[in-house]
């Protein structure tokens, strides 16, 4: 019930794009990318190691704002993607940039696969890039683009599998095997350029139906979650049989009444799934977080809002800990993102917090 | 006249007592105080389940060495500790009020639901029971009053407009006719309100309340005014009632048409009426020899032509009136010829008032759709970010960069032609 909760020093000045913990479970370090064209890296423990408001670390300027970042292979690679259409690794240690790839648009996501060891990059000119870690320093090694049906709006990874969620309600869950066995294939075969058309896994109509917002996926690999802008979050598996996909449900969340009795609706920003109990979060427009047990289908629990829209979570390695990013959210009827506080929250969880109950 | 009691009333809905915490209403206080301890004031770590949150932060920070900041399972703007809440006690004025508007608010939308789908009155309001049981208590003596006003009718035309006498004579033997007269279309209008669809759907009826409803008319005239001033006439009518036993229907389906020579259209009334009346007639006879012929026969009639007239016919009849307005103001009768400038005025609030209601479904049908309701960000096809990444605070034009980016590293086929600018569509085809 009482967490403990540190706000992050020194935060971004711009609105949070995203935000990334270190997939090493005793790592504390997060990664943070802005619109401020700066991708920043915190860590939480302090010299003494004492887990706090942490310190910056590391500030990364870009060219343009930066949408989205993640870890690589350790905690000392980082990818990066941004408004410059460029893909780009960077060397934590040296602090050396590498442009793995060049979209025809503004990249929205890039994830990195551990299993497979892929780097596959969304962006608005609808194409996946997938680049092999070595891209961008050896020649011989080219991003294969996969065309999407439409831009690509949120990624996720489980081991196996690669979630693709796209305007118009589309989504692509590919298989990384085929995946990877591809780019290979195009590495030496470059003579029909790079362009690949891998017919996904599955192509599945979003639940939902509205635009969808954010994806991300079950850690036991089962399925995913996805929501979208309408308040609502849906819950399905991978599995296409019938017995499996009749399980698959969606709530309506993020949302608020009114004085005058409407019920107003806020996109749902941020999903992230705690990788061990398997529960999940969800950050919505209105500044508050949830947790979820998807499979009883329980809210677990509800923070306190925050005073500005939740742009992006994130669990820690081991699940200790969340972090939130609070930054201004764009939103109907405006021209200009509203003036907010961006700040970067971390709940310390305590040993049951995100824990799913179980059905009563 | 134990009526049906459908749904809790406004009064008691506001009376349960609810959950600051949650806005959930109970039964009683007892269980919510049992809710509040279950739901907000259980403590985390030992289950504990204390009774306010005072409480469970004390036991917290003693027996946990933990700080409560916030009660669980609350409403986001209701998990505060600020406020101490036992049961109903401690809810601020503020949020009591927000909460009783609310129910109020969903009282009433439900209430308007129910009424557009089911069309019956709002509950409490008296007025579904009214209007099906009045014309039912009220017909004996309307049926009557019509016939003799027919009678007078009849008389009138006979004597040749000889109104002017029936005046006085009809207005005081009226004086209670005019109000049961003016009352149906009263009554009626709230009726028809709740229930246009009635209204709409009873067309046939019309033609058949027609009939009767040419009685009215005979009404005010009735029985004093009759011996006084209509022999002619009713020397001619007489015989039908009671000489009815064959002849009935020829002798007395004549009469009202010269009657109302106002209504057409009522050329399939007939049928019915006359065998309607025939048998009341029939039986009428015996019991009341001793008034006038006329009158004998009269008051049986409605006995039995009631029953088979139905509410809504009998509504009818009241609506039908202003259809025969020559007779009525043959009149010269002061209730009569006023009357119907009543009820046509109280069509017209009718009809008016029926296609609101009519309306009325239909915009509360669309309320609910789009009904509480508001998003936030609702583009289709653009995402927050493609739009931020429009703003000129954002805006990045590749080409400035473009020499420094490497181009020897980048795949020929993406570089080709990539000199665009941030806005610029681009066709995933190409």
């Amino acid at each position: 019930m009482s967490s403990n909760q540190f706000t992050v020093a020194s935060p971004p000045t711009d609105a949070i794009s995203a935000l990334k913990f270190s997939p090493d479970p005793n790592s504390t370090r997060i990664v943070v990318s802005s619109w401020d064209k700066n991708v920043y890296l915190y860590d939480l423990r302090d010299e003494n190691g004492v887990v706090g408001g942490g310190k910056l670390l590391q500030k990364f300027e870009h060219r343009a704002p930066v949408l989205d970042v993640c870890f690589g292979e350790n905690e000392n690679e980082i990818y990066t993607a941004g408004l410059d259409w460029d893909v780009r690794k960077i060397d934590l240690n040296t602090s050396e940039q590498t442009v793995m790839s060049s979209h025809e648009a503004g990249v929205r996501n890039v994830v990195y696969s551990r299993e497979h060891n892929l780097i596959i990059s969304g962006s608005w000119d609808s194409t996946l890039h997938v680049h092999r870690p070595d891209a961008g320093t050896n020649t011989q090694s080219i991003p294969s683009i996969i065309p999407l049906p439409s831009k690509p709006f949120s990624l996720s990874l489980t081991p196996t599998k690669l979630v693709v969620a796209m305007a118009s309600r589309a989504l692509h869950i590919y298989d990384l095997k085929a995946l990877a066995l591809l780019t290979a294939q195009a590495d030496s075969d470059t003579a029909n350029g790079n362009k690949v058309e891998l017919e996904p896994w599955q192509r599945r109509e979003s639940s939902l139906k509205f635009m969808t917002r954010c994806v991300a996926c079950m850690p036991d690999d089962a399925g995913y979650a996805s929501s979208s802008i309408e308040g609502r979050v849906a819950v399905e598996w991978f599995d296409p049989s019938p017995e499996s996909q009749a399980r698959k449900y969606a709530f309506k969340c993020h949302r608020q009444t009114a004085e005058d009795g409407v019920d107003v609706v806020y996109p749902v920003n941020a999903l992230a799934f705690h990788p061990i109990f398997g529960t999940f979060a969800s950050g919505g427009g209105d500044g508050v977080v949830a947790l979820w047990d998807g499979i009883s289908k329980r809210r677990i629990r509800q923070y306190q809002k925050y005073p500005s829209s939740v742009a992006a979570l994130g669990f820690s390695g081991n699940g200790k800990y969340l972090a939130i990013a609070i930054s201004p959210g764009f939103e109907d009827g405006k021209d200009d993102v509203p003036e907010g506080v961006v700040k970067i929250i971390v709940k310390e969880l305590g040993e049951t917090e995100a824990k799913a109950k179980g059905a009563k | 006249m134990g009526k049906k009691r459908r749904g809790p009333t406004l009064e008691e809905l506001m009376a349960r007592p609810w959950c600051y915490y949650c806005e959930r209403d109970f039964d009683d206080l007892k269980i919510l105080t049992l809710h509040q301890k279950a739901k907000h004031f259980k403590c985390d770590r030992c289950n504990r389940r204390l009774n306010t949150a005072g409480g469970l932060s004390v036991h917290m920070s003693q027996v946990h060495k933990e700080q409560l900041t916030e009660i669980e399972n609350a409403l986001p703007n209701r998990s505060g500790l600020d406020v101490e809440i036992f049961g109903m006690e401690g809810v601020p004025e503020d949020v009591l009020q927000a909460h009783q508007q609310r129910v109020a608010a969903q009282y009433h939308q439900a209430e308007a639901e129910r009424q557009a789908v089911t069309g019956n009155p709002p509950a409490g309001s008296g007025a579904g029971g009214q209007p099906n049981k009045k014309p039912k208590l009220e017909d004996v003596s309307d049926l009557k009053a019509r016939l003799a006003a027919h009678r007078a009718k009849r008389a009138e035309a006979a004597a040749g407009g000889s109104s002017g006498e029936a005046t006085p004579l009809g207005a005081g033997q009226s004086a209670s006719t005019p109000t049961s007269y003016g009352q149906p279309p009263a009554t009626a209008s709230p009726v028809s309100q709740q229930q246009p669809p009635v209204q709409l759907t009873y067309p046939p009826p019309y033609g058949g309340a027609a009939v009767p409803a040419a009685a009215p008319y005979q009404q005010q005239t009735a029985s004093p005014v009759y011996p006084a001033f209509s022999p002619p006439g009713a020397a001619p009518y007489a015989p039908s009632p009671t000489g009815v036993t064959p002849y009935a229907p020829t002798g007395y389906s004549p009469q009202p048409y010269p009657g109302q020579p106002a209504t057409p259209g009522y050329g399939a009334t007939p049928p019915p009426f006359p065998q309607q009346q025939t048998p009341p007639t029939d039986t009428g006879l015996p019991p009341r020899p001793g008034s006038l012929p006329t009158l004998a026969g009269l008051p049986q009639r409605p006995a039995f032509a009631a029953p088979p007239i139905n509410a809504q016919q009998m509504q009818q009849m009241h609506m039908g009136h202003p259809a025969p307005p020559t007779p009525a103001t043959g009149y010269a009768n002061g209730n009569a010829t006023q009357t119907p400038g009543q009820i046509s005025s109280s069509v017209d609030d009718l009809i008016s008032s029926a296609a609101k209601e009519a309306a009325a479904p239909e915009k509360a049908a669309k309320k609910d759709k789009t009904k509480n309701t508001r998003m936030i960000y609702s583009d289709e096809n653009t995402s927050p970010e493609e739009k931020m990444a429009k703003l000129a605070r954002y805006a990045f034009s590749r080409s400035a960069f473009q020499q420094e980016t490497a181009l020897g590293e980048i795949p020929a086929s993406v570089v080709v032609g990539t000199i665009r600018d941030q806005d610029t569509v681009i066709d995933p085809a190409h």
